[in-house]
């Protein structure tokens, strides 16, 4: 898998430069013009960026993601979530760095082979920072109201992960 | 994110107050500093893809690509213009590939050419934000590495289950989207109505 897996960039780039010569187009004029948009990109998201992430870095240095974890462990208890795997369901959405701190520390005290190491795998393997992705794709606009986007990932996430996990004991 | 992010920091800052308050201007500096890193990290990366993006529009490919993958995006994005569906189609096979940092400006492009300037998300952008959120990730490599270095007997042996976890959440995510899409529509018909009938109480 990982082995063709790496040819798929290489190959992507080479069909599309081969069709851009065979097309008599100015790959090069086209390429510079691409770029250049991505400053006014990274100039729009920068100030979301920099709000989110200094909310987040704070958040995760407190550990309050545990304390959360703690007060809502005997709810999750119920979907068979054990408390670390709650601290790891919280933290997953705001920041993708402080989640893989998480997840070390649980295959460290549990090992990655045990049934709470694999959900802890299954769980960050099929989440993103959706905090991140809502933040960042509204950017270049104006809108301030989100509606239902930002429950609507997270509920949608949370229930994919508590099937998976569930699966994991069948496998 | 009005409400969210305030919460988010009070939550933090509070527990910090009980347990360490010298760490908390700290952390928010921190934090700042992170973000100018990225930001340069994903300057380099846009330039490349935004670069690759626009190869791939004057070449067609994204055109025939859009053609393609149409019944599919119809279906998630209805209404949604050639402009926009080219950029979600780019959205969605970089997701497929894994290629975040080359889905992310592809969605900013297509939420800006949705954008209806009412300040108000639309259904589309909804949906984008939730496909993007439960994306297929064919091979999590981060955390098989992570496992392996945990001495795992087989790393990648969570990924049915993985799989399982991304096709089920995608579902769920597109189910509820397209159940909210319904009863929206529905709320904005009856006050077009509404509005209809008594055209003196409008001003």
């Amino acid at each position: 898998m990982t082995v063709i897996s790496s040819y798929i960039i290489p190959v992507i780039f080479l069909t599309v430069l081969i069709a851009s010569m065979v097309k008599k187009k100015n790959a090069y004029n086209a390429f510079i013009d691409g770029s250049r948009s991505a400053i006014d990109l990274i100039v729009g998201a920068f100030p979301y960026l920099i709000t989110i992430m200094l909310a987040v870095e704070v958040f995760r240095r407190s550990g309050a993601a545990g304390v959360v974890a703690d007060f809502i462990s005997p709810a999750m208890r119920i979907f068979g979530i054990p408390k670390e795997l709650a601290e790891l369901m919280l933290i997953r959405p705001l920041s993708g760095a402080g989640a893989l701190g998480v997840l070390e520390n649980i295959y460290a005290t549990y090992g990655a082979d045990t049934y709470i190491g694999r959900s802890a795998s299954v769980v960050y393997g099929s989440s993103e920072t959706v905090f991140y992705i809502s933040t960042i794709y509204f950017s270049q606009t104006n809108i301030k109201k989100l509606g239902p986007a930002i429950p609507f990932a997270l509920l949608s996430t949370f229930i994919g992960c508590v099937v998976g996990c569930f699966c994991l004991r069948f496998f | 994110m009005n409400k969210i992010w305030p919460i988010i920091l009070i939550a933090g800052l509070t527990t910090l107050l009980f347990i360490q308050p010298s760490a908390a201007l700290d952390a928010m500096v921190k934090g700042s500093h992170d973000a100018v890193a990225l930001c340069i990290r994903l300057a380099a990366l846009y330039a490349l893809w935004m670069g690759f993006l626009s190869l791939l529009e004057k070449t067609g490919i994204a055109a025939k690509l859009a053609k393609v993958l149409k019944p599919l995006v119809r279906f998630l994005f209805p209404s949604a213009s050639e402009d926009s569906n080219k950029f979600i189609t780019m959205n969605m096979s970089a997701n497929m590939l894994g290629l975040g940092n080359a889905a992310t400006p592809m969605a900013i492009k297509a939420v800006k050419s949705m954008d209806d300037k009412s300040g108000r998300a639309t259904i589309n952008m909804i949906m984008l934000v939730v496909i993007s959120s439960t994306s297929l990730q064919f091979l999590p490599s981060t955390v098989i590495g992570l496992r392996a270095t945990h001495g795992s007997q087989n790393p990648a042996d969570f990924m049915g289950a993985g799989i399982i976890a991304t096709v089920v959440s995608t579902i769920v995510g597109v189910a509820l989207v397209k159940i909210y899409a319904f009863f929206r529509k529905k709320r904005e018909k009856k006050n077009a109505a509404k509005n209809a009938k008594l055209p003196l109480q409008r001003t």
